[in-house]
């Protein structure tokens, strides 16, 4: 594989400072680029301290003891950092935090950045109008953006990055404070991107199982199982207390089970168990 | 024995065109979700009934007082509220005085206090964080304390605003569980809630409301039987629903 397509994380550990136990300890992964990768886990697993690895922030904004090697593509957040930021996208678990906090419409914070870098207003404009009908944002471009909602507000903190259309996307939990109609619309657009590298740490493991090509599923800081959503929901089923997917609960149910004896854990993979029975 | 009574209940926002109406509505012990979409009026009807916003006109009675005659403790024995963001409600240095400044406002001993808060933190699961200012946890560390800080104080109604919200799978559980054993010993546990596949769980009745009424009480089955009850409302049906569902189809049309 082209060492340029690749995502690599070699014995990546993470301590954060004034703790004894590790935050993250001894990751060791590798993906190709341009695929959805789903980050699930329960609560204080690392996935978010995850998250803050590949988007720099640690060890490059908040100090911590930092071991091993992360990779995406030729960018490495440990070497040329400047390079790296401007490559990704990053959409934080606190999203208001992540607003400038200097603009009076939602047309300008996502200008913002690209103001910022440079970019003619003109051209700009056009990024800003694409990006905010992606996350449905058209009819507030005018709206100040401390009166939206807290699923308003994620969905703004997305178009601002969108906007750059950055190759690799990393997102903490960006549909937690969504209504259920706006998780379903950011789902089928995440179907969508099919040219980024998308991380997506969240909750939604039914979505995930849907449109992720790979999950990776964390349990007190180390990587429990990766690959394919259909793999990892069969080998972490028993004995980790996680959600499981409703199609694969339904097939359990049903005692229909795929040719590889696996469960299926989305839908068409579920229609295809009764097509092989006939 | 009904705890809650609403009758002919209004209320409009100064220089807003969103109404609130309820003609009758009554709340006994147990578990009580209320759904519908965002701008329904669910958080305005919890702000209502919380006493934090005055009903324009119509009444809302408590066990058969109206509830502006409770006030101080009587008030905080009565009711507790949650509110969507827990960065709305969270004011103390420690998770721990977050929890006890509650109970504090309600002349317990303070062996009391102590024993209680250790107890809530417990069952939420934050014995270890009692000491952190509530600013370092995370997003769902904060959700739970802020149920925690309500839960701690015990009122015979507890109006929670989205609790579920970027809880895993364990916190869930536990949840649950609380509401479900406090629902069992006489409180009135009311809970707005997006998540559709957790009322069929678990909650027998279900309240829709749409545009600041309320549209459906009764039988959760029942109304996600009902597309057009489901329509009106605006909700999306539970994952588990709709898998059954395109199942169905599927198989129907081979």
């Amino acid at each position: 594989m082209d060492a340029n397509q690749q995502i690599v994380l070699d014995n990546l550990s993470v301590r954060y400072r004034g703790e004894d136990e590790e935050a993250l300890k001894g990751i060791s992964l590798t993906a190709k680029t341009g695929q959805i990768i789903g980050i699930i886990g329960n609560s204080r697993s690392g996935k978010t301290t995850l998250c803050d690895v590949l988007s720099g922030i640690i060890p490059n904004i908040v100090s911590s003891h930092v071991s091993g090697t992360v990779r995406l593509g030729e960018f490495s957040p440990f070497e040329a950092f400047d390079e790296y930021n401007f490559h990704t996208g990053v959409v934080l678990q606190n999203t208001a935090g992540q607003l400038s906090g200097l603009s009076d419409t939602v047309f300008d914070e996502i200008a913002f950045g690209l103001i910022n870098q440079g970019m003619s207003e003109e051209e700009a404009s056009k990024s800003v109008v694409r990006a905010a009908c992606q996350m449905g944002l058209e009819d507030l471009l005018e709206q100040a953006p401390d009166t939206l909602s807290g699923g308003q507000t994620q969905r703004l903190a997305i178009a601002s990055e969108i906007a750059f259309d950055p190759e690799f996307l990393i997102m903490d939990d960006p549909t937690s404070q969504m209504d259920p109609v706006g998780r379903k619309e950011f789902f089928e657009w995440l179907a969508g991107c099919s040219e980024k590298t998308i991380f997506i740490v969240s909750n939604e493991v039914d979505d995930l199982c849907e449109i992720a090509d790979q999950l990776w599923v964390l349990e007190k800081g180390e990587l429990i199982a990766s690959g394919k959503p259909l793999d990892v929901i069969n080998q972490v089923a028993e004995g980790h207390d996680l959600y499981l997917p409703v199609v694969y609960r339904m097939a359990k149910e049903l005692g229909k089970k795929l040719p590889s004896g696996l469960f299926p854990v989305k839908l068409s993979e579920l229609k295809g168990c009764f097509d092989d029975q006939n | 024995m009904t705890k809650i009574e609403i009758n002919d209940l209004k209320f409009t926002y100064p220089g807003d065109n969103f109404g609130l109406k309820i003609k009758h509505l009554t709340f006994s012990e147990g578990m009580i979700a209320i759904i519908g979409q965002n701008g329904a009026g669910k958080s305005t009807l919890l702000r209502l009934l919380s006493g934090l916003n005055q009903p324009d006109s119509g009444e809302i009675t408590v066990e058969g007082q109206n509830l502006n005659d409770y006030i101080g403790d009587k008030r905080l024995e009565r009711i507790g509220l949650t509110f969507q963001d827990p960065n709305d409600q969270i004011f103390n240095a420690t998770v721990k005085k977050e929890v006890e400044w509650g109970l504090r406002q309600m002349d317990k001993s303070e062996t009391e206090v102590e024993r209680i808060t250790e107890e809530v933190l417990q069952e939420v699961g934050l014995a270890d964080k009692m000491d952190e200012n509530p600013y370092d946890l995370s997003l769902s560390e904060r959700k739970l304390l802020s149920i925690a800080t309500v839960v701690a104080v015990r009122p015979k109604i507890l109006l929670f605003d989205e609790p579920m919200m970027s809880l895993d799978w364990p916190s869930r559980k536990k949840i649950t569980a609380i509401f479900r054993y406090l629902a069992d010993r006489g409180h009135v546990v009311i809970t707005i809630t997006h998540d559709m596949d957790w009322v069929l769980e678990e909650y027998e009745d279900v309240y829709a409301m749409a545009h600041g009424e309320l549209v459906y009480s009764g039988k959760t089955s029942e109304f996600f039987e009902s597309p057009s009850l489901v329509e009106e409302v605006g909700v999306l049906l539970p994952k588990a629903t709709e898998v059954k569902r395109e199942l169905d189809r599927y198989l129907k049309e081979k």
